[in-house]
């Protein structure tokens, strides 16, 4: 009995993280980091003491302007690989900045009109000797990571009929690499898809919207599930040790309105599954092992669609196994990863006015809901408290790190047929400031456990770049002036500012290379979508775009 | 005389101001693009710009490169592109624009869009139906610019379903490349490299490999049977149907 006890607690032991098991090292390995998406680097030679002494080390220019630079480099044996919207990639010798070899994507076939396609790339994925990557035209392709050489290329849908294409980078799990697309608010059923990353034979797809037959199929009205959206246009996360793929799923197409995919009776239920939900697959399936919807008949164009943290907490004692996620509302919800059950909930942005609340089991009360021929406003914005832009965690203090914007929106609800591959919202949104403040957004430390916020930065405009912490007790980001800055991770103190000459809006990352560690940042901010949207908000500003990567460090020693 | 002429015409005038307005909703005023009525919103204000026609014409023809702004020449049908490219000009103060989509120019080669009988319009579903994913014919066939091209077009339709089923597909060879065998429909073979898409699978995955480790031999026990199996004979009869129509110039 004794003996099982001990081989329980060590099959329990075994189970939990090391206390930095989510941290990088020399090497940026994964879009969030390691596949738990902590965004943190266990570096700390550069630290709160030190930080002031940052100076600029390298950049380089991608000459790719069509957008922002989103990507988030992947570095791995001192090689940084990074992708530009227009699909080119670089790989640069993450030391010096030289150029090791360039791959420039053939000029894609054009999308539908109106559909959901765009340009921008958030990021390559490394692994098995192959850089792999999305295309504005629904490809998949793998080049040789030594020389740059196409080596297999896979078409995931043709963006002509489902007016859908690929912004997220690629999730390689084992011997597969995963890949979701855009198409949340198009008239498009939403999916993820895993191919061999040998030869980019096709493994799995998991279809966000269940088919006739499967359960939750009958959440959906008539044929609605057909063309339904929900799409998991973000790159998910990976416990290796239970074997599960997370990710986040997009709203229901047709957002503003619900009238055509809502049946009877369902109003106040679980609806439209598992759009605008967390859910976790098994990696070498793709079967749903457990979903948790965050917003049922989300009306809000709050896509659920973003990173899942995965990180391990004691709870009342108890080491826990847990995933924090955000959506565009800014409610973040703390889950059981191995259950799905929810823990808690918090929301970090402080207008808050399409709900009253949040109930201690994760039901959303007072719902301030877009009325047909009306126009209602709501905060926080259909661009959301935070987008896809990432939060960090640091283990160290146990605190998220996210950046969270204070603007609000009038909904317009309407009713238009869905047109396959074609732009679905049924209605639209119109930003509008809060009355009666000074600054629009802020950057928080909050507790996911206690769920208290620790800290909080005020920042005058909008803030749209993700996070990075390291153990050097340092978080980063930028904004949209062109200021990449340092935080102390305990007090949110300002230890470091550097002007880099246009707007941030994409994601930092640490690593190393011969025991020196840097700081690299992608800078240019964005020109179309949530970007220039916002950006009218405040007239009398210029942000500039760019699509330059400039990289950190300490002087070295003379 | 003089009045029966304007109540003719102002019906016309409505219906172009009204479809150019829907077009513009539906494939610019699309929530992340321009906003509605030529507001700025995601991409920049159309309204009251000064644009000439020209310029208005050509660049919803043949879009912006290196930005967002697609082209939409041979995208849209030409009524839809005159009803566009006139709502765009309107908003410019251009009050009755005289639009040439011109020989050669991106909207005159526009496919127009053949008008199908029922039964080929049934078959035109099938033939891109997003339900069946990688299942459907559009996974490797283009018809009317829409569908992957991995196969050459479509120039001999079969006559009937058991044809379709038992086409003959000699252009599938049999590679081996790393000890495994596999059909494949070899796209270009150089000195240095050779091209091919690996049909092991649908979808087709086009590999790029070293000619040396590569060797291509006549014949395959791929069969174009083994891929239509979503379909059954009677929605194979009607996808006949649809690519005899379509073909029709």
């Amino acid at each position: 009995m004794r003996f099982l006890l001990v081989l329980a607690l060590a099959a329990a032991c075994a189970q939990a993280q090391t206390p930095d098991e989510g941290a990088t090292r020399s090497d940026w390995p994964d879009y969030g980091g390691t596949q738990l998406s902590w965004r943190y680097s266990a570096l700390d030679q550069i630290n709160t003491t030190n930080v002031k002494s940052l100076v600029p080390v390298w950049q380089f220019q991608t000459g790719d302007y069509a957008e922002n630079l989103q990507a988030t480099p992947i570095v791995i044996d001192g090689v940084l690989y990074i992708i530009t919207p227009r699909i080119q990639v670089f790989a640069l010798d993450a030391a010096s900045g030289r150029l090791l070899w360039h791959y420039k994507y053939p000029t894609p076939r054009p999308g539908k009109p109106g559909g959901m396609t765009f340009l921008q790339n958030r990021g390559v994925a490394v692994a098995d000797g192959k850089v792999i990557f999305g295309t504005t035209d629904n490809f998949l392709v793998a080049l040789n990571a030594k020389t740059g050489a196409e080596e297999w290329k896979v078409s995931v849908d043709d963006p002509r009929q489902c007016g859908c294409d690929i912004t997220a980078a690629p999730l390689i799990v084992k011997d597969k690499v995963i890949v979701g697309g855009t198409g949340g608010d198009a008239a498009h059923r939403g999916y993820l898809t895993a191919f061999y990353t040998k030869n980019g034979r096709f493994a799995w797809r998991w279809y966000v919207i269940p088919g006739p037959g499967e359960k939750g199929h009958e959440t959906w009205k008539g044929d609605s599930w057909k063309l339904g959206g929900g799409a998991p246009w973000m790159t998910g996360s990976y416990d290796p040790d239970l074997n599960l793929v997370y990710w986040g799923t997009g709203n229901a197409g047709g957002d503003f309105n619900d009238e055509a995919r809502l049946p009877e009776g369902a109003k106040g239920k679980e609806a439209n599954l598992y759009t605008a939900s967390v859910v976790a697959l098994d990696a070498d399936t793709g079967k749903m092992r457990w979903y948790h919807q965050e917003i049922p008949d989300d009306l809000w164009d709050f896509d659920s669609a973003y990173e899942c943290v995965l990180i391990d907490r004691p709870i009342n004692g108890q080491m826990r196994k847990l995933l924090v996620h955000m959506n565009k509302s800014g409610v973040t919800f703390v889950l059981d990863r191995v259950t799905g059950e929810f823990i808690g909930a918090f929301s970090m942005p402080e207008v808050q006015t399409w709900i009253s609340g949040i109930t201690e089991d994760g039901k959303l009360v007072g719902r301030v809901e877009p009325q047909a021929g009306k126009v209602v406003n709501t905060c926080p914005s259909a661009a959301g408290a935070k987008s896809w832009n990432s939060m960090a965690y640091s283990p160290r203090t146990g605190y998220v790190y996210a950046p969270i914007n204070e603007v609000c929106n009038d909904l317009r609800s309407e009713s238009d047929q869905p047109v396959e591959g074609r732009f679905h919202a049924n209605g639209g949104f119109t930003f509008k400031l809060p009355p009666d403040r000074k600054t629009y957004s802020h950057i928080d430390a909050w507790d996911p456990v206690t769920r208290k916020r620790i800290w909080s930065v005020p920042y005058r405009y909008i803030l749209l770049a993700s996070m990075l912490a390291t153990a050097g007790d340092l978080v980063f980001t930028g904004d949209p002036e062109g200021e990449f800055f340092a935080l102390d991770a305990q007090t949110g103190a300002r230890l470091w500012s550097y002007q880099t000459g246009a707007g941030h809006r994409g994601s930092a990352v640490s690593y190393s290379v011969n025991g020196r560690q840097y700081i690299a940042t992608p800078t240019g901010w964005q020109q179309a979508i949530t970007g220039a949207q916002l950006a009218p908000l405040f007239p009398e500003q210029n942000w500039r775009t760019g699509s330059t990567l400039i990289v950190f460090a300490l002087p070295e020693a003379k | 005389m003089k009045r029966a002429l304007l109540i003719l015409l102002l019906p016309v005038f409505g219906y172009a101001q009204n479809a150019g307005e829907k077009v513009f909703a539906q494939s610019c005023a699309t929530g992340y693009c321009h906003g509605a009525r030529g507001t700025p919103a995601g991409a920049p204000r159309l309204a009251g710009r000064g644009f000439d026609q020209t310029y208005i014409t050509n660049t919803v023809l043949r879009g912006l490169p290196g930005t967002a702004m697609p082209a939409f020449g041979g995208q849209l049908s030409r009524a839809d592109l005159i009803a566009v490219i006139t709502y765009v000009a309107n908003l410019n103060g251009i009050a009755n624009p005289v639009i040439s989509l011109g020989p050669g120019s991106p909207g005159a080669s526009s496919p127009a869009e053949p008008s199908l009988s029922t039964d080929a319009e049934r078959g035109r579903a099938l033939f891109f139906d997003a339900l069946r994913g990688f299942a459907r014919c559009s996974t490797c066939h283009e018809v009317n610019g829409v569908g992957i091209p991995v196969a050459t077009p479509i120039s001999q339709i079969p006559a009937n379903p058991g044809a379709l089923r038992a086409l003959a597909t000699r252009e599938v060879h049999t590679a081996t490349l790393d000890g495994e065998s596999m059909p494949a429909l070899i796209v270009s073979q150089t000195k240095m490299q050779a091209l091919f898409y690996d049909l092991t699978s649908v979808p087709p995955v086009l590999r790029s490999v070293d000619p040396g480790a590569f060797k291509i031999a006549d014949g395959s026990s791929w069969r174009h049977d083994s891929v239509i199996g979503s379909y059954n004979d009677a929605e194979l009869a009607s996808i006949l149907v649809f690519l005899r129509e379509a073909a029709k110039p």
